[in-house]
């Protein structure tokens, strides 16, 4: 008998509780609620810590919920894959919610913020602490929901509240493969449970399971923003820095990750749905590093770059090296999150300017937030002794090792690539002279060719800044606190296979051992150094160097004006998609509209009524008032009567 | 069986008469020779009582009662004016209704096969089937409650007949009368 | 008796199916009812036949308490045919379809 675990229930329900509580009193508790929010976020976290030893141990903490069906029982539990991702999400989002009290304080809507962000944190909890795939559903749906309420935060922007409703719609199509790949499961096997499922994938044909592969994974390429689904991303970052950082960095976009590292049985089991993942995670890092060599708008890069990382993520855990994906999920909570919220200190200060052509100099404004985006760069990067380096080579000798070269390969160039436009970020934002003050045609803004990367934003000031500013700590402090994991937290992969990484996760996903050709990790490690390296060079040449500082506007200009067309309109996904999908949408609901509405719906409905009308009529003609006609109709019955007795008869 | 026909004839052909007479008056003699007929048809079915209550009920009050009400209807006035037929040629599906109904009938006649008893004892004897005593044993005896309701019955009827009818002050001296209407235009179509 | 039982029923029939033509084929209401009065005797005769074929008694009964609802019923009818038609100058029942709908 398993054994329940009720603090499991606390640390499901307490975001919940604060959504709830925060959403009703919000107008009373005003600036208390951030304290609050932030509280309810940090109890869990420290009640996730207090059951370790009984997640890591067996099957882990399990907490039974209710059972709707004989086969259909919800529950909650904590193994290792949930204790991970239980972790950063209420350790991170803690962080986040203090961040936020800084970052949002005078917006007039401050509590309502909090609700939501405590909402979205109980939503993915119920995604990653779900025991079925039905709860996981339910999750899923909801992040989604709070991911619409979070990105159209400032819902007064047409823009927010267009890129809101994308990635809903985006998400929705994703929830279809899901839910798809439930049914076919629910058919099958006849449970929902992670446990009766994993048991019994031998009862599918490999064609069904690849159909169920295919579907969990068009949900994953929806959330965590794969190619062709990663539209709404860039996007997203129309909602506050904050909700950036938290939802379309660290967590809500790592929940396909989480979804097919927790599906590993059924993924070790086709071998055709291991080559379609890991192809397109490497394709949408290949394309999330060009696209974020071409954007401007420091949080549109931070998204790009995100989503160039959640390729890899994904690419690991498609081709099997699960532990190396999740660590690579780790490693990039932590300096993504760096790099979100330095981002966010300087838009902040910058009162919403978060164009890098107006940028630069910013070594010497702001100290703190260029160390801060420095070492994310750095992790990002994989440099040597920073977390990104572990898990990014760990990611990419695990590609190799599972016999995938063209993936590694393409992972390997796209590690030079991000090496480039993150330190391009770096110089263009942080270094040479200040260009808020210069004319913005100057720089190339409202060029025409301008479509598709982001206009400043600098005319409009969301914050009120009624009050006097939040203390600096709020904001630097969670800033400073990140910065150790984003340095140190890869060393736990360290000592290639027996690192505690890997023996931490060696009894859910066993032990791999390569093939005897594969080349050593280190092959790997070198490659991608020498690519770093490139990179690196290649953004101080044309960025970095002081003669290239001392001509900036001018070069700035060029670079925006010579940007290929294809670049600025992100290889025109948008485009494709509007042609596709939406204007034929919009074309036949004009044409339900004008056509089948009036002319066929209503006109049933109508000719319903007056065919009623005209029946009405036709009975009415037989009401004539006259008593022979009357007496006539009796005999006629009477007639009937006799001869249906006489012929047909009544028994005899 | 000479009988039999002969009173057969007759009561269809007073039938027939009744229905199509010109005039209500003729169709009360002809219904009376019907009811006398039928009476008589009743004596040669062991139905003594039954043919006496027949002419004394039925022609007797019934059919006087009838006579009553068509010199009150046509007192004064220029008798039953006929006016234009709203159901002309209504009589040739009332036919055709009717022979079907009789073909039914007589199918249902002719796979019927009748066994009459025999009765012993002399007619009017008592305890004999058709007796008056047999009759009153009957009617007393084991319908007695339909026979009570019966009753009750008649009494409604005239307590009706007094309220529906009566309370018509005489002496007035001839009210106006309401003249038949023309007949009505064909209705409007139906509206779209 | 004097003839075979289907020969009574027969007659019984012709005389029921004289009195429906009369009801429908007339608008004199008063001959309306007679012939009303002409259905209940064709039952009648149908009734009283029966008895003497099965020697039972009921049928007598029955054909009693047949007359005497007939009475009522015709007094009846003949009150409403006398109210409805007491100020009119016509005695005809197509005049009077005042439920025409």
């Amino acid at each position: 008998m398993v054994q329940d675990h009720p603090l499991l229930f606390l640390i499901w329900l307490m975001p919940l509780f604060g959504a709830v509580i925060l959403w009703a009193f919000g107008p009373q508790l005003k600036s208390m609620a951030g304290p609050i929010g932030s509280a309810l976020i940090g109890v869990p976290f420290i009640a996730a810590l207090t059951m370790w030893s009984e997640a890591t141990t067996g099957a882990g903490a399990h907490q039974a919920l209710f059972s709707w069906l004989p086969q259909f029982t919800f529950g909650l539990q904590l193994d290792r894959i949930s204790l991970v991702w239980t972790m950063i999400i209420t350790g991170v989002g803690f962080l986040i919610h203090v961040y936020s009290i800084g970052y949002m304080a005078g917006d007039k809507a401050f509590a309502r913020f909090f609700a939501y962000l405590n909402f979205f944190i109980f939503a993915m909890l119920t995604l990653v602490l779900s025991d079925n795939f039905v709860g996981l559903l339910v999750g899923w749906g909801l992040v989604g929901l709070a991911s619409y309420l979070l990105i159209g935060y400032y819902f007064e922007r047409p823009a927010a509240v267009a890129a809101s409703r994308k990635a809903f719609v985006i998400n929705v199509v994703g929830d279809i493969g899901i839910l798809y790949a439930v049914f076919v499961i629910v058919a099958k096997i006849g449970a929902i449970g992670y446990g009766d499922v994993f048991s019994h994938v031998s009862k599918f044909s490999s064609g069904e399971l690849f159909a169920v592969c295919l579907g969990l994974f068009i949900g994953c390429a929806a959330k965590s923003a794969q190619v062709p689904l990663h539209t709404w991303l860039p996007d997203a970052m129309e909602g506050p820095t904050p909700v950036s950082a938290l939802i379309h960095a660290a967590t809500m976009v790592t929940a396909g990750v989480y979804l097919i590292a927790r599906c590993a049985p059924l993924w070790n089991a086709s071998s055709d749905a291991r080559v379609l993942v890991g192809s397109i995670g490497a394709l949408t890092a290949l394309t999330g590093a060009i696209l974020g060599c071409a954007q401007w708008d420091i949080k549109r890069i931070l998204a790009y770059s995100t989503m160039s990382q959640i390729g890899y993520m994904i690419m690991g855990v498609g081709v099997g090296a699960y532990d190396a994906g999740i660590l690579h999920f780790l490693t990039h909570a932590f300096f993504k999150a760096q790099l979100f919220l330095g981002a966010g200190i300087i838009i902040h200060n910058l009162a919403n300017q978060q164009d890098v052509r107006l940028m630069g100099g910013l070594r010497k404004q702001m100290p703190f937030a260029f160390a801060a985006m420095t070492i994310g760069v750095l992790s990002i990067c994989g440099i040597p002794g920073f977390s990104g380096f572990f898990s990014k080579d760990a990611v990419l000798s695990g590609t190799l090792a599972h016999g995938h070269p063209v993936m590694w390969a393409v992972g390997v160039l796209t590690a030079g690539l991000t090496a480039y436009y993150m330190f391009r970020m770096l110089f263009v934002t942080f270094l040479g002279v200040y260009r808020g003050n210069v004319d913005p045609s100057e720089l190339g803004l409202r060029h025409p060719e301008l479509a598709g990367t982001a206009v400043a934003h600098a005319d409009e000031d969301e914050h009120a800044h009624v009050d006097a500013h939040a203390p600096a700590w709020l904001m630097s402090g969670p800033v400073a606190l990140l910065m150790i994991p984003t340095v140190l937290i890869g060393w736990l992969d360290a000592g290639g296979d027996g690192s505690p990484w890997g023996r931490f996760f060696e009894p859910v996903f066993g032990a791999f051992v390569p093939a005897a050709s594969t080349p050593p990790d280190v092959l790997t490690s070198l490659i991608v150094l020498m690519l770093v390296a490139a990179g690196i060079t290649v953004a101080y040449m044309r960025y970095g160097n002081p003669a290239a500082l001392l001509d900036a506007i001018p070069r700035l200009r060029a670079e925006t004006v010579r940007m290929p067309s294809a670049l600025t309109h992100a290889f025109y996904f948008d485009a494709a998609i509007d042609a596709l999908f939406v204007r034929p949408s919009i074309a036949l609901g004009g044409f339900f509209s004008r056509v089948i509405d009036p002319h066929v719906i209503d006109a049933g409905v109508r000719e319903a009524g007056i065919s009623a009308n005209w029946l009405g009529h036709l009975f009415r003609s037989f009401q004539t008032g006259l008593v022979r006609a009357y007496a006539l109709a009796l005999a006629f019955g009477a007639a009937c009567f006799a001869l249906y007795y006489v012929w047909i008869g009544a028994g005899r | 069986m000479i009988g039999f026909v002969v009173l057969a004839l007759l009561m269809i052909a007073s039938a027939i008469f009744t229905v199509t007479a010109k005039k209500p008056v003729y169709s009360v003699v002809g219904l009376l020779v019907n009811f006398i007929a039928l009476a008589i048809t009743y004596l040669t079915l062991h139905a003594e009582f039954l043919a006496v209550i027949q002419i004394v009920v039925y022609s007797g009050a019934i059919l006087i009662l009838f006579v009553f009400v068509i010199a009150l209807l046509s007192s004064g006035t220029k008798p039953f004016e006929p006016g234009p037929n709203r159901m002309p040629r209504a009589v040739i599906p009332a036919v055709i209704f009717g022979v079907a109904g009789f073909a039914a009938i007589v199918v249902a006649i002719s796979k019927t096969v009748f066994a009459p008893a025999v009765i012993a004892g002399a007619t009017g004897d008592a305890n004999v089937f058709g007796s008056v005593a047999d009759f009153g044993t009957a009617l007393f005896t084991t319908n007695l409650l339909p026979f009570e309701v019966t009753a009750f019955v008649l009494m409604v009827a005239i307590v009706g007949v007094v309220l529906l009818a009566g309370d018509e002050a005489p002496g007035r001296r001839a009210p106006k009368r309401i003249a038949r209407e023309p007949i009505s235009p064909p209705r409007e179509p139906i509206a779209r | 008796m004097n003839a075979p039982v289907e020969a009574y029923i027969i007659v019984a029939a012709i005389l029921f199916f004289i009195g429906v033509v009369g009801v429908i084929a007339r608008r004199n209401p008063l001959i309306q009812l007679m012939s009303i009065e002409l259905l209940f005797n064709s039952a009648n005769l149908a009734l009283v036949t029966f008895a003497r074929s099965w020697a039972n008694n009921a049928g007598h009964v029955f054909a009693f308490l047949v007359i005497t609802v007939a009475a009522a019923e015709a007094a009846i009818g003949l009150a409403i045919v006398v109210i409805v038609f007491r100020k009119t100058t016509f005695v005809d029942v197509d005049e009077v379809a005042t439920l025409k709908g």
